[in-house]
């Protein structure tokens, strides 16, 4: 007998991944505690199994923090922006509540953070085949450039894959492609400002060789995430046209 | 124990599937049962549709173990032809190290090649690809037993690590083309919209298996240690082991 998936209202993950929207658009709809509180927990589960991965490589300290971050950092950045993104909904002419708007957004970060969970043994295996952090050694700072390229690369995977799923979500829920378009847009800019800083204020992820592993930066809320970027450019800049 | 279920649930719905073929299930050779590991070596090789077809509605995971059963002993039956090259120690150590590593690199690359696959659009369920990956393996490592006489002639007629690397290398290659072949028509018949992901999923696939000979070196030839004491990318252990030839 072939039951009819899209009748179940639990969160399923193979759902999810193949972006079955009516049955994910049926959630949003019937979103309960209980569910958020499962894609909380699919999220402390993926991410923090993706990020104890990439902090194995400095010490096991850093994994476990690393393991800790990664997750807070998504549901911190999901329930901030919960408010505005909520606002913005409705004005972008996507007609969602505020309580189906941050389900929506938790449950693309659900979605990023099960790819990226997906990929943590792979993860965990090339960490395991890269040189130990040495300090000094040029071979530590070659393996700290590619686990960082690795990480930039498997995240932008999954939450590329995670926006076209909630791309398809929104002009489900909304009326057509035009406003999904904006509001996403809308979603990714405001999420990326927060993220951003949370993430930099969260930092060190994979930690260095010969820097102790601290569960943040000593200097943490000195600056943020744009003046450090802003700085960086105006170095590149004077580097070279002085 | 192989499950027999086609034979307990004649009126499983057929699927269909995206190709031309006919729907899994419609041909009355699908529904035949497998019995024992014979039975499932002859249709892991000729009728890999009844394989598939025990994996949608057989018992669930109920071939997971059998396939998984036979590639372990399949590759340690390769190993053992590949540690005669060297013998001592590599008797032993190569079947045990090409058994686990071919089992490490199934667990590693199974979460990823579930996504790839939903992400695809496949209705496939975690034990239904990890039947498919189990098949993948059976049928990898049964034509490498195929290629075991080859293999065993070069390894008493050559003394060259390289030499012989690269012809184990071939082998597998040439295996792993035809395990691929199963994995997607499994997933074909679990309703996969478009193969691109699972492609990618094979390059992944490819690359950790790779990196598991690099991980577990030496699988042929000797060394002072029964594991590396340095971490080594593979591509850099070739150019090492090359190096060492021309010398």
């Amino acid at each position: 007998m072939i039951t009819d998936r899209s009748a179940k209202p639990d969160f399923q993950v193979g759902a999810l991944l193949r972006g079955d929207t009516n049955t994910i658009a049926g959630w949003i709809e019937r979103w309960t505690a209980g569910q958020a509180v499962r894609q909380v927990l699919v999220i402390a589960v993926g991410a923090g199994a993706f990020g104890a991965a990439m902090g194995s490589w400095r010490a096991p300290e850093q994994a476990a923090w690393s393991a800790v971050k990664l997750p807070f950092i998504l549901v911190a950045t999901a329930a901030g922006n919960a408010l505005i993104n909520g606002m913005l909904a409705p004005l972008l002419g996507v007609d969602l509540r505020l309580r189906e708007s941050f389900a929506a957004v938790l449950t693309s970060f659900a979605l990023a953070a099960i790819i990226l969970g997906a990929f943590s043994p792979l993860m965990l295996f090339f960490v395991w085949n890269l040189p130990s952090p040495q300090p000094g050694a040029p071979v530590a700072v070659a393996a700290h450039s590619v686990l960082l390229l690795i990480l930039v690369g498997l995240i932008a995977f999954a939450g590329v894959t995670a926006n076209v799923r909630l791309l398809q979500l929104l002009q489900r829920l909304g009326s057509g492609i035009a406003p999904a378009r904006r509001l996403l847009l809308a979603w990714l800019t405001v999420n990326l400002l927060l993220g951003s800083q949370l993430s930099w204020i969260s930092r060190p992820f994979i930690g260095k060789a010969g820097i102790p592993v601290h569960f943040v930066d000593p200097h943490a809320l000195n600056g943020n995430f744009f003046e450090d970027v802003a700085r960086a450019v105006g170095e590149l800049w004077s580097h070279f046209f002085r | 124990m192989i499950p027999s279920t086609a034979s307990s649930s004649p009126g499983a719905p057929p699927v269909f599937s995206s190709s031309s073929e006919p729907s899994l299930g419609e041909d009355p050779a699908d529904r035949e049962a497998i019995n024992g590991p014979a039975g499932l070596v002859e249709a892991v090789l000729r009728h890999p549709r009844r394989v598939i077809y025990q994996l949608r509605h057989g018992t669930p995971g109920g071939l997971i173990l059998p396939l998984l059963s036979v590639a372990v002993g399949f590759v340690a039956i390769y190993g053992l032809i590949a540690g005669s090259f060297s013998g001592g120690v590599q008797w032993w150590a190569a079947p045990v190290k090409l058994a686990a590593g071919m089992v490490a690199t199934a667990a590693i690359c199974l979460p990823s090649l579930y996504i790839f696959a939903c992400l695809c659009g496949s209705s496939a369920r975690l034990h239904e690809v990890a039947g498919a990956l189990g098949g993948l393996l059976a049928l990898t490592t049964l034509l490498l037993i195929g290629f075991a006489p080859v293999a065993w002639l070069f390894s008493q007629s050559t003394e060259s690590v390289v030499m012989m690397g690269c012809f184990h290398l071939l082998f597998w290659l040439v295996a792993v083309r035809f395990g691929v072949r199963f994995l997607l028509t499994a997933f074909r018949h679990f309703g996969l919209r478009s193969e691109a992901g699972l492609k990618v999923w094979v390059v992944i696939f490819l690359l950790v298996s790779l990196q598991m000979t690099a991980a577990l070196r030496p699988l042929i030839g000797t060394a002072d240690s029964l594991l590396p004491q340095a971490k080594k990318f593979f591509v850099a252990h070739w150019v090492d082991c090359m190096n060492q030839h021309s010398r």
